[in-house]
């Protein structure tokens, strides 16, 4: 089973986002796997180890310094890695575009049986290359799913959707983003760091001519600052919830 | 002028309209009541209660009810047809879903199948009332980001409406039947919904008009009993801060925050919970909110609009006596 497992990095939570001169100052940044995308991973490598033969494969568009974000891929056990050489584009169509177009070359224009992606960055957030990846390639998709359970047949998947659970039949080939709650991503052992290193990466160019769908126009510090009226009686809280605010 | 056309995708589940879509809707009728060259008009995948929705949709225009019973639950293939269908006969410019779990995966496949840009979270309007652009939080509710399209087409997912005034007066809604049918051609190769499993009479934090939220300083799963107690004197329901559903105490639906749900209550009530930048980036479109926590100097009192500092629980007892006078008064 040809598996494909689309990962990108963003600031870890420690980060701090700040602001120089109102642009946005990424200086103290420490650039990690996105949480959501090593949930994709385990699942992938869940799967490589229930069908024997299978074959792993890890893509990501990013700078030439998401090498080693791209070792810690390979050692929690993807086969090869595939870095989409560019700087990151921070449009999602463009960036579904140039994934489509490297699983096509890739697997010399046969689908993946299954490709992986996280739900979302929790940079952007924007949560759309996976469902456009897998309309660009023409496959099923789920996005979001919290549980999965495969067969040489096909695969039943779950996701929470507001207020309930939706199961879902799905035939092989099919694309998946992962949700926080489907699987508890493995830590990397020193034996499987040192085998990743006999692991290759891959360097792809993407090919660009897509125009953008969307730019980004600006950025500005996001102030949520309130006045906190600080009150001592909880009676007092009750009454203004009620009778200011009409609140129940 | 040219005119432009608004198509505003009404999700239902179980036969009700969810109340985001009807506030979009809504909202959107505020730019057609003072544009004369705006129109908005619906679509409503799925047999609906009509009566129900019309009761508390505004303004003018149509919605068309495919109500085929296949729509009654979601199919990516089937939704996706139908939506691009009534958007292209209806030479829309721009098309409109709330901010759901459905919408997140339907939006970006019609973005590639109608070459429309997506765009999301709160819609930008020029003077005359055209969409043309967003702006939403990144990194974690740091920064707050515009985006632009050139596209002649676009599609949102709203999850915030910048403040329109006035109120459409006028309501003269049609409600036209579609008598488009599930079906798609190689339905086989795309996943099918088996089935969909609601949780009883709970209502969704995502939808919920009051919220009380617990963290780490209530304590325990034990403590969250208060919780629930309260939001049962209120109308509310309960939420959750990341830790309270890392140590097992709540559910992950209940997680508000960016690993979890981003929310939207009148009042959102805060209790025990610090207040990280992941867990701010849930609750930044709330109405009011009040925070509870012992420690004075926590980042949530910088969001917050009432603080009461204190033991969590403590000040939650003593809530839910002053809620039952109060209610016993009235």
């Amino acid at each position: 089973m040809n598996i494909a497992v689309c990962v990108c990095q963003v600031p870890d939570t420690a980060s701090v986002i700040g602001f120089v001169d109102g642009l946005i100052d990424l200086s103290r940044v420490n650039e990690v796997m996105n949480p959501y995308d090593e949930y994709a991973l385990e699942e992938a490598v869940r799967l490589k180890e229930l069908f024997t033969g299978s074959v792993v494969t890890v893509f990501s568009i990013a700078p030439a310094s998401a090498k080693e974000m791209l070792r810690k891929a390979l050692a929690m056990g993807a086969d090869r890695a595939i870095l989409l050489n560019d700087a990151v584009l921070s449009d999602p169509y463009q960036t579904a575009v140039a994934l489509s177009r490297a699983l096509v070359a890739f697997y010399a224009d046969t689908l993946p049986d299954l490709v992986f992606c996280g739900k979302q960055s929790t940079d952007f957030q924007s949560a759309q290359v996976p469902a456009m990846l897998a309309e660009l390639l023409g496959m099923g998709a789920v996005t979001g799913i919290c549980s999965l359970h495969a067969s040489s047949e096909g695969l039943q998947v779950e996701r929470e959707t507001e207020g309930g659970v939706e199961s879902f039949d799905v035939h092989y080939p099919a694309l998946f983003s992962t949700e926080k709650g489907l699987n508890i991503p493995r830590k990397t052992s020193i034996k499987s760091v040192m085998e990743a290193r006999k692991k290759t990466i891959d360097l792809f160019s993407p090919s660009l001519d897509e125009a953008s769908y969307v730019v980004m126009t600006g950025m500005k510090p996001l102030d949520r600052k309130k006045r906190c009226q600080f009150l001592s009686d909880e009676k007092e809280l009750i009454r203004l919830l009620r009778e200011e605010r009409n609140l129940f | 002028m040219a005119m432009n056309k608004y198509l505003v995708f009404l999700e239902q589940r179980e036969g009700i309209v969810k109340k985001a879509s009807i506030e979009l809707w809504n909202t959107l009728q505020k730019l057609v009541a003072v544009h004369e060259d705006i129109a908005v008009c619906a679509l409503l995948a799925g047999a609906a209660d009509l009566q129900l929705l019309q009761a508390t949709l505004v303004g003018e225009g149509a919605v068309y009810c495919a109500s085929d019973h296949g729509f009654s639950l979601y199919n990516p293939e089937c939704y996706a047809n139908l939506v691009a269908d009534t958007f292209k006969r209806e030479a829309c410019s721009a098309l409109f879903f709330a901010d759901t779990i459905l919408s997140r995966e339907l939006a970006p496949k019609l973005s590639v199948r109608l070459k429309a840009a997506l765009l999301s979270g709160s819609p930008v309007f020029d003077a005359a009332g055209v969409d043309s652009g967003s702006v939403r939080p990144v990194y974690s509710g740091s920064a707050l980001a515009s985006f632009h399209s050139d596209r002649s087409l676009r599609i949102y997912t709203i999850s915030s409406f910048p403040i329109i005034t006035p109120t459409p007066s006028r309501v003269h809604i049609d409600f036209i039947p579609l008598q488009q049918r599930c079906s798609v051609s190689g339905e086989e190769l795309f996943p099918l919904i088996r089935m969909m499993t609601m949780r009883d009479g709970i209502q969704d934090v995502t939808e919920a008009g009051i919220i009380i939220a617990g963290g780490r300083g209530v304590g325990g799963a034990d403590g969250f009993a208060l919780l629930e107690q309260l939001a049962l004197l209120l109308g509310g329901v309960v939420g959750a801060s990341r830790p309270a559903v890392d140590e097992g105490w709540r559910p992950h639906s209940e997680q508000i925050g960016q690993t979890g749900r981003t929310v939207a209550p009148a009042l959102y009530l805060a209790c025990g919970i610090s207040g990280s930048v992941q867990h701010l980036a849930g609750i930044g479109s709330a109405g009011l909110v009040v925070a509870i926590n012992s420690d004075c100097h926590a980042p949530i009192f910088d969001v917050a609009d009432y603080g009461i500092v204190g033991d969590a629980p403590l000040v939650l007892r003593k809530l839910i006596d002053a809620v039952q006078d109060f209610l016993k008064k009235k």
